[in-house]
C-alpha cells in the first residue's frame, strides 16, 4: 500500500517536470512593484546628511517649519535628564524641586561651552567663535515652567539665538 | 544565414507573445533599491528659530527702523482656553471644546488681527506653566501661518 502510494507520487512529479521543459519568469508584478517602490524611495531622497541626531527616549514635537537645522550646540531636554551635547547635566525633578528659575548646573555647562567656542574663535580665523546659536531639543511632553527655565538660563549666559528642534509634518 | 536575419526571423516568428528582455531594468533596480533605501531620509527634522532679546540687537533695530509701530499682540494659552489680547479689539475667549483647543477660533481671529493691522508682524505668547511643549509649537505654528513670523515667548 505504501510503496503504491509513493510511485504515484513520484509519477506526478515526474510528469509535471516532464511537462514544462523551459519557463519563463512573469516579472510583470514584479517590475511594478520595484517601480511604486523606487518612485517611493526617490520621493524620500534627500542629498544633504542628517546633521541632528535625536536620542530614541526623545519624542520631538511636529510642526510645518521648513527651516533646514544648522550646527550648533543642543541642549536634550528628556522625562528625566537636561542633557548638554550628550552629557548628563541636571535631574529635572531636582531642577524642578527649586524655585529659582535659573538652573545652575546647566549655567556653570553653558559658560564652560561658550568659553570653548570663544577660543576657538580667536584661534583659527576660519573657525566661526561664539554665535549665541544653541538647539533646544525639548520633549513633546514637557512643561513650559521646565521650557522658561531652560531659556531663561541659555539667556543668561548669551545664547540668544535658540532653535527648537521639530519633526517636520508630512 | 548571417547573425542579423537569424535573429529577425525569430522574433518575427514570436511576434504573437513577444516577450521584453527585463533583465537589464532588473539589474538596474537591484542598484537602486539597495542605495536609495540606505539613502532614504523617513523623520525630516526642521527647527523653529526663537530669539530672546539681546542689549546689543535691540537697540541697533530700534535704530534701524523706528518709525514702524509695533502692535503688542499677546495669546495667553491657559488650560483650558485661549486668550487673544489685540488692542483696540476685543476678542471672546477661546474655550476647549471636548478635550481639544479651539484651533479653527484662534486662526479666525488671528486672521481678523491681520485685517485691523495689516503692517504687524509680532506676536507675544504666553503659555501657563502647566502647558505642554507640544502645544506651544503648535500655537507657534498657527501664528506663522497667519501671518505673524516674529514670536516671542513670555513667561
Amino acid at each position: 500500500m505504501i510503496m503504491n502510494n509513493n510511485q504515484k507520487t513520484f509519477n506526478l512529479s515526474n510528469t509535471r517536470r516532464t511537462k514544462r521543459g523551459t519557463f519563463t519568469l512573469r516579472l510583470t508584478s514584479m517590475i511594478d512593484m520595484f517601480t511604486i517602490l523606487l518612485v517611493f524611495l526617490l520621493k524620500s531622497y534627500s542629498a544633504e546628511g542628517q546633521i541632528v541626531t535625536v536620542s530614541d527616549d526623545l519624542r520631538l514635537p511636529e510642526s510645518t517649519s521648513q527651516m533646514p537645522p544648522r550646527v550648533s550646540s543642543v541642549i536634550a531636554i528628556t522625562q528625566d535628564w537636561i542633557l548638554v551635547d550628550g552629557r548628563p547635566v541636571e535631574k529635572i525633578q531636582e531642577v524642578m524641586a527649586k524655585k529659582d528659575l535659573v538652573i545652575p548646573s546647566l549655567n556653570d555647562e553653558l559658560l564652560k561651552l561658550r568659553a570653548i567656542t570663544e577660543g576657538i574663535g580667536e584661534i583659527s580665523a576660519q573657525m566661526k567663535g561664539f554665535q549665541g546659536n544653541i538647539a533646544i531639543q525639548g520633549d513633546r511632553d514637557i512643561t513650559f515652567d521646565l521650557l522658561k527655565r531652560v531659556m531663561l538660563t541659555c539667556g543668561q549666559v548669551g545664547y540668544n539665538n535658540l532653535l527648537l528642534t521639530v519633526v517636520q509634518k508630512e | 544565414m548571417n547573425l542579423k536575419q537569424s535573429v529577425g526571423k525569430r522574433l518575427r516568428g514570436h511576434d504573437e507573445d513577444a516577450e521584453l528582455n527585463l533583465t537589464a531594468v532588473m539589474n538596474v533596480f537591484l542598484i537602486l533599491i539597495p542605495f536609495l533605501l540606505l539613502t532614504a531620509v523617513f523623520v525630516r527634522i526642521a527647527v523653529l528659530e526663537l530669539n530672546l532679546p539681546n542689549l546689543n540687537r535691540r537697540s541697533a533695530t530700534a535704530q534701524e527702523k523706528p518709525s514702524q509701530t509695533v502692535v503688542l499682540n499677546f495669546l495667553f494659552i491657559r488650560d483650558n482656553e485661549f486668550e487673544l489680547r489685540v488692542p483696540d479689539i476685543k476678542f471672546p475667549k477661546l474655550a476647549k471644546k471636548g478635550g481639544l483647543y479651539d484651533w479653527q477660533g484662534l486662526q479666525k481671529q488671528l486672521a481678523q488681527v491681520k485685517k485691523r493691522y495689516p503692517g504687524s508682524q509680532d506676536i507675544i505668547i504666553s503659555p501657563d506653566n502647566s502647558i505642554k511643549y507640544d502645544i506651544i509649537i503648535s500655537v507657534m505654528d498657527r501664528c506663522r501661518e497667519s501671518g505673524f513670523p516674529n514670536i516671542s515667548i513670555s513667561g
